[in-house]
């Protein structure tokens, strides 16, 4: 089974800016917030809330400058 | 005519089934927060748009594909029908606390709570939060069930995709913006060729910037439901809050400072975003709405901090700068989140005059067309200020003189300039005229002499803008009946750009036989 046959992926991988990263992060979303729901504020949540961030900040502007 | 009534009937009955399955996605926050007593409300609250969505739906099933005439027909009944419909959570929980519901534990009855006993009430809840307004009937949001805390955030969110998808792919004519932006990016690409995956990519992006968002203000140091609440307000630039104080209730530099990128995002053009997200970042300043949206929020705040600072009450440049910053931006995106309260620090409605009327231009102007913003957006100010200026010009040119009016990189011939630049100048004048009428009745109504012009007039464009800042004059009791169903009509007209509703209003009257 593909990825692009499970039916919210399939919707995600077909919309938006036809990019892999973005389409990650948006998948990975939810779960980083459930993360945060489930274990609260800590040092680890904390950290994977900027890296989170972090990834699509920096992609966004590597994509600019490598355009 | 008839056809026109199925067409209209059917795509209807298809956004009241929606409607009624975002309320049944919404049982899931009653259950999470165990506040059970709101099930059979919500439950059926979601069923009645469901029936009559679906016999609409069935009904004319087989109607015409909807024309420009039908799309906004469409949209200014759909908006109100969801207004109307979208109410039923906030009047049948509240009646459920105030009478129990038999197998439930309910929660005391509170005083904001009881107020959505009053259908009007609850309506206007309802209608600012899907025009994305954000002006409440509530005195202290902390106390509303988790369940309507996100049925107004949820209503705000998606209302904000709505407009974003009625500018960008079904009303998209000159001078809306839309289409000036599309035929802009002949440099670059268009979102997509056809309406559904146009709309599938800004939901895309709207829930990539969502989850930004809430973890943003997460790590900013809100809690977690109020990340959620807000990040989903903030985006869709609604400005509903779950706190008694808006955003002042944090009273927080650090969530100051992160929702203002997040109100911007949300009123930038969104085909722009995804240019930006195709790696194209000279949209920042190549797109003239995006340059200005940067360009006179930073003017407006300026102004703004000037007021504040050498004639106002905030004593040090800093108060000023985050006060005044935050309050331009919020008023400027149509978000209407508020820091400036007399909890921490001075009212907007005990601002001088001028720093209010400052505010009030922000929310006349409002941001991009296709964003989530109010106001008569930026792209027809910049085009009745060139529009002007090449008339003015035009007499110091020979009448052979062959002109072109330039605008976001479209050479305009004179036919094209003149139907744009008219465009705009009917939008204006018309949202000038309800302003000053609303104004008007509001003045009327309110006891005399509690509130100054200033005041009224802010209060006027924050509804019609879409806003939701207020100088005091909104509330279940502050507010006079007949305020409440004036700020209605301005909240539908100023989310639907006016023209919509007017057609509908005139295709009613006229098969009424009011209107010959």
């Amino acid at each position: 089974m593909k990825s692009r046959d499970i039916p919210v992926v399939s919707a995600v991988l077909e919309a938006g800016a036809d990019d892999r990263v973005f389409d990650s992060l948006l998948l990975t979303g939810p779960l980083v917030i459930g993360l945060v729901v489930v274990f609260g504020r800590s040092l680890v949540t904390e950290a994977v809330a900027i890296a989170y961030i972090a990834a699509f900040v920096g992609y966004t502007l590597y994509r600019g400058v490598r355009t | 005519m008839n056809g026109a009534v199925a067409t209209v009937g059917r795509d209807l009955g298809r956004i009241l089934e929606a409607l009624g399955g975002l309320m049944l996605i919404s049982l899931v926050v009653p259950i999470v927060w165990g506040e059970y007593f709101a099930l059979p409300a919500l439950l059926v609250s979601a069923l009645v748009p469901l029936g009559i969505g679906w016999v609409l739906y069935r009904r004319f099933e087989g109607a015409e594909a909807p024309g420009r005439f039908h799309g906004m027909i469409v949209a200014a009944s759909g908006w109100f029908s969801v207004g109307i419909f979208g109410s039923l959570p906030f009047l049948l929980i509240a009646w459920s606390v105030q009478l129990g519901v038999p197998g439930f534990s309910t929660p005391a009855q509170t005083a904001t709570l009881a107020a959505f006993t009053e259908p009007l009430n609850a309506i206007f809840e309802s209608m600012s939060g899907f025009t994305g307004t954000g002006l409440t009937m509530t005195d202290n949001e902390e106390v509303l069930p988790r369940t309507l805390q996100w049925w107004r955030t949820f209503s705000e969110w998606v209302g904000g995709v709505g407009v974003i998808v009625l500018t960008t792919a079904i009303l998209s004519r000159p001078g809306s913006g839309s289409l000036t932006l599309y035929e802009s990016e002949a440099r670059s690409k268009k979102i997509h060729p056809s309406i559904v995956s146009t709309v599938r990519t800004i939901w895309w992006i709207f829930i990539l910037f969502t989850f930004g968002s809430i973890l943003a203000l997460w790590l900013a140091g809100m809690p977690i439901w109020g990340a959620i609440n807000h990040g989903m307000t903030g985006l869709a630039t609604g400005g509903f809050s779950i706190t008694d104080n808006s955003i002042a209730t944090y009273d927080s530099v650090a969530i100051d400072f992160v929702l203002i990128p997040i109100m911007l995002l949300g009123s930038i053009a969104f085909p722009v975003h995804y240019l930006i997200l195709q790696g194209d970042l000279r949209n920042f300043y190549s797109d003239l709405q995006t340059r200005w949206v940067f360009g006179y929020m930073g003017i407006g705040s300026a102004l703004l901090w000037a007021f504040l600072y050498f004639a106002g009450p905030y004593e040090t440049p800093f108060a000023a700068l985050r006060y005044g910053l935050f309050q331009f931006v919020s008023a400027a995106t149509c978000t209407g989140f508020q820091t400036a309260v007399d909890a921490t620090n001075v009212a907007l409605g005990r601002w001088p005059s001028y720093a209010q009327l400052t505010v009030t231009f922000g929310m006349f102007v409002g941001g991009a067309a296709g964003s989530t913003a109010g106001g008569i957006k930026l792209i027809r100010g910049l085009t009745l200020v060139k529009g002007i200026r090449h008339q003015i010009a035009d007499v110091f040119y020979p009448e052979s003189a062959v002109r072109r009016l330039e605008i976001n990189n479209r050479r305009l011939n004179e036919e094209e300039a003149s139907r744009e630049f008219m465009e705009a100048a009917i939008i204006v004048v018309l949202w000038s005229t309800f302003l000053v009428l609303g104004t008007f009745l509001l003045l009327l109504t309110l006891p005399s002499g509690e509130y100054s012009l200033a005041n009224v007039l802010f209060e006027v464009a924050s509804a019609q803008g879409n806003v939701g800042l207020s100088s005091g004059i909104t509330g279940p009791d502050s507010l006079p009946t007949i305020g409440k169903i004036a700020f209605l009509f301005h909240m539908w007209i100023g989310r639907l750009e006016i023209i919509p509703v007017l057609v509908m209003l005139r295709t009613i009257f006229k098969r009424g036989g009011v209107y010959r």
